[in-house]
């Protein structure tokens, strides 16, 4: 025994085992400042939400799909279409576009992080808590119908059915509260950008060599700023009226409910802007890559980015044509509606010529953003119809208003967002997704998105009205009801497949490379995924396309660019 | 940082083996979740706020301690990892122009100022054909007036042709600021315009652009402002509007042009004083000293 020898706890190279790893790995992602991690936590934080949203989307539409359908109680419905449209702006739209400004934007302008990585993370937290919260009032909210109740109130909040005469528990209270904590996380954000975007940009690279992923980006965020703080104002002087007696949006009491409706559309008609600028932004990037062009028109793309940005402030009361404003006020709205059209016009003019003359690729990304040019140009004109007082005042609060803002919402955002996350997920994960599942997923959900949003238009120029919870047979809508229904089901399937393919793809997917789609921004010049400081050294930029000069030293473009 | 860590990381920065990063934390979690409760406390039970609150308290001096008095920092060793930065498609084809294209456009535009005389004249031009339609369809000159500056009106709702025969002050104030703002905006328009019209400036400017506007608002009126459509002789219209149009393109046609500056750096064109961003053009001398010039005469 005497020479036997132990081994001596701690001069062992002992692995943890793997719950002490997983521990880890979890305590990496909750403690971490750095802007890469957190971007991925906007977007699976997003992409969760969009699921919940989606599922709560087909319970609205099995309801819809037949006439006097008991599928939902009339409760849950209310609660679902409230939650549905509060989910998909607040918690998928916001969280998921500013989860690649924060993953992109640094790694585009040749940063290691973001200006403040603290206020970073905890803007990221804000968010997530607020969406948690607003969600826990489906289990510990207490409304009109007892316990267990989500705001029903409708996306829009109008009062005075947010009174506590109306409203009464506290389902209204996590709407307003919940919206106010993740508000302070989206300034935060916003700041964090503008910040970032004025003052960490590498050598070489002035305001008008930043992508323009970046400049519309620092649009956004001012967009942002300016907008979320006549919402959050609004929220608490709701608060102040359910919980001290407030009168602000009582009009027995000398308040005004129409004051609501200037303040939440002051915010709500410029967020569609605050959605819709990343998703330019994200085609932005793409088409000229899949073009083999750079982008046309560069100066005029960015004044067309501030225009729009600008003009949006002065648009919100299109939302109320059916208020009953004077006459000078309907004309005021009408035509500064119209004028969007000028520089949203300019865009999709400069997409076009871009793409003229192209070597187009039309690989999944590719073709998200191809349908997102035509689909947003629908919307546009059923949007001009729509600023047209006198069209308004027939079709305000049908169905072909839902339709018009789901072609945006839908045919846009959530279809660039599709393209960005096949753009760049070999970035993140060092893994391409599959192709073969992505064209899958392109042409069933272009489908499935053409059968609801197209039909849905009809049955609202046939007068079904928005938010009601079922209908009479006699009405003539439910063919075209089942038709959108069928439609929703489709994207849905799409969209299992999507997810099937980030997951399946994350173990099994070809190895990416630093470069898969011979790009020409910063980004493609780190590995996949980029090490934590990005840039080993720091990047050095002469021209808007600084891979491109690496990649043709004989025919750079900063020999071009002015 | 103190100075002895700073020497230090200026010596690793240096060699290149490490970078220095913000230090992971968890307090900015700490203090999200604190400001989640407290809120959350007003809908379940104040006891949530006051855990809330002292998560928040706990969370700001945890932050605090984490940038003060020094930023906290981990050092993240540099890992070699290969990156390739190259192309497959190493042909590059180019726009080839030839003499007589511009890459662009427009070389040379009017002055501002010259849009400004074309919306004055126009705009005057134009009053002349209007008033003639009063007199002649209505037996009055404010006819035309009260139909543009009718909404300064106050209280006018479904007005007769009589009250719109007569003389209102307020319509006729409203009447002339619309008048004025919209005939200098298209003036300024037409400065833009016209050195981009490939031939015929004055005709297609002055001629077609007026058709054209003339049957988008013909168009739409119908729609916006059922009530007006009807009261406006679309003729006659059209005749102030080519009148309006002609006499502003031949007024900015007869400017002189200047360079548009499109190939200046940004901040030339802003008109900032900077020296250096420019390079000298080899047919310009040095500026010219006139006071020099008197005193040798």
């Amino acid at each position: 025994m005497a020479d036997q020898t132990y081994p001596i706890p701690g001069s062992l190279d002992a692995a943890p085992s793997r719950g002490a790893a997983l521990l880890e790995w979890l305590h990496s992602w909750v403690v971490t400042v750095d802007h890469k991690k957190l971007g991925i936590l906007y977007v699976v934080y997003a992409l969760f939400f969009l699921v919940v949203a989606g599922v709560e989307a087909l319970a609205i539409r099995i309801q819809l799909a037949v006439p006097n359908a008991h599928f939902l109680s009339p409760e849950l419905y209310n609660e679902f279409f409230t939650m549905h449209g509060t989910t998909m702006v607040f918690l998928v739209g916001m969280p998921i576009l500013f989860g690649f400004a924060n993953y992109m934007v640094p790694l585009m302008i040749g940063a290691r992080d973001m200006a403040f990585p603290r206020l970073n993370a905890f803007s990221f937290w804000m968010t997530a808590f607020g969406g948690l919260l607003l969600y826990y009032s489906f289990i510990g909210g207490f409304g009109l119908y007892g316990m267990g109740a989500a705001p029903d109130v409708g996306w829009w909040a109008y009062a005075p059915l947010t009174a506590k005469a109306f409203s009464p528990g506290h389902a209204t209270d996590y709407w307003a509260l919940a919206l106010v904590v993740s508000g302070f996380g989206t300034l935060g954000t916003a700041i964090n950008i503008i910040a970032t975007i004025l003052s960490m940009r590498c050598r070489g690279m002035t305001l008008f060599r930043m992508p323009l992923f970046a400049w519309l980006m620092l649009v956004v965020s001012g967009l942002t700023l300016i907008t979320i703080t006549p919402l959050t104002a609004a929220q608490i002087m709701l608060v102040i009226d359910r919980y001290l007696g407030g009168h602000f949006f009582d009009t027995q009491a000398g308040g005004s409910a129409v004051v609501w409706m200037h303040f939440f559309w002051i915010f709500g008609h410029p967020e569609v802007y605050v959605l819709v600028l990343p998703a330019f932004a994200i085609a932005n990037e793409i088409i000229p890559v899949f073009s083999r062009k750079a982008i046309f028109g560069y100066p005029a793309m960015v004044a067309a980015s501030v225009g729009i940005a600008f003009i949006s402030l002065t648009v919100w009361a299109h939302h109320m044509f059916t208020v009953g404003m004077t006459s000078v006020s309907n004309a005021f709205f009408v035509l500064s509606t119209m004028m969007v059209g000028i520089p949203t016009g300019i865009k999709i003019f400069n997409w076009l010529a871009t793409l003229w003359g192209g070597r187009i690729r039309f690989a999944t990304p590719m073709l998200f953003c191809t349908a997102f040019l035509f689909q947003f140009l629908i919307a546009g004109l059923t949007g001009i119809m729509l600023s047209v007082a006198a069209w308004d005042w027939q079709l305000h609060n049908s169905y072909f208003v839902v339709a018009h803002f789901h072609y945006v919402l839908v045919g846009a955002i959530v279809f660039c967002i599709f393209a960005a996350i096949y753009y760049w997920y070999p970035k993140v994960t060092g893994r391409m997704l599959s192709e073969r599942l992505g064209k899958w997923h392109f042409w069933l959900f272009l489908i499935g998105f053409h059968v609801t949003f197209d039909t849905m238009h009809f049955v609202g120029l046939l007068g079904m009205p928005r938010s009601i919870y079922t209908y009479e047979a006699d009405r003539g809508w439910g063919t075209l009801n089942m038709v959108v229904s069928i439609g929703g089901f489709v994207q849905g399937i799409a969209v299992l497949i999507f997810v099937w393919n980030l997951i399946n793809s994350y173990f099994h997917g070809a190895k990416a490379g630093n470069d898969p789609w011979d790009a020409w921004t910063l980004e493609w010049s780190t590995p996949s995924p980029p090490p934590p400081y990005n840039f080993a050294t720091d990047p050095v930029v002469r021209s808007r396309r600084p891979l491109w000069d690496l990649k043709h030293p004989n025919d750079p473009d900063w020999k071009y660019e002015r | 940082m103190a100075m002895p860590e700073l020497a230090q990381y200026e010596r690793e920065h240096a060699a290149g083996s490490s970078i220095h990063l913000p230090a992971p934390t968890a307090w900015p979690i700490v203090l999200a979740f604190g400001c989640t409760l407290a809120a959350a406390g007003l809908v379940t039970n104040m006891g949530i706020s006051v855990l809330g609150g002292v998560l928040m308290l706990a969370g700001c001096i945890g932050w605090f301690r984490q940038v003060l008095p020094h930023e906290k920092h981990e050092e993240v060793p540099i890992a070699e990892q290969p990156v390739t930065i190259t192309s497959a498609r190493a042909l590059v084809e180019r726009i080839r122009l030839s003499p007589e294209h511009r890459a662009r456009l427009p070389i040379e535009t009017y002055p501002i100022i010259s849009g400004i005389k074309g919306g004055i004249a126009g705009g005057i031009a134009m009053i002349l054909p209007a008033l003639l339609y009063g007199l002649i369809a209505q037996h009055s000159i404010w006819y035309p007036v009260n139909l543009l500056g009718g909404a300064g009106v106050a209280h006018w709702r479904n007005p007769t042709t009589a009250e719109i025969a007569a003389f209102h002050w307020q319509g006729l104030l409203v009447a002339i600021l619309i008048h004025s703002v919209t005939c200098l905006l298209v003036g300024l328009l037409y400065g833009a315009m016209l050195p981009m019209l490939p031939r015929h400036p004055v005709l297609l400017g002055g001629i077609l652009a007026p058709v054209l506007w003339t049957g988008v608002l013909h168009s739409f009126m119908g729609i916006i402002n059922p009530a007006l459509d009807q009261r406006i002789a679309w003729g006659w219209f059209l005749v102030s509007q080519v009148t309006y149009g002609v006499v502003a393109g031949i007024v900015v046609a007869r400017q002189d042009r200047v360079p548009t500056g499109q190939s200046l750096p940004w901040a030339a064109r802003l008109g900032i004083e900077a020296p250096g961003l420019m390079e000298s053009r080899p047919d310009v001398g040095p500026p010219h000293d006139n006071s020099r010039d008197q005193e040798n005469h």
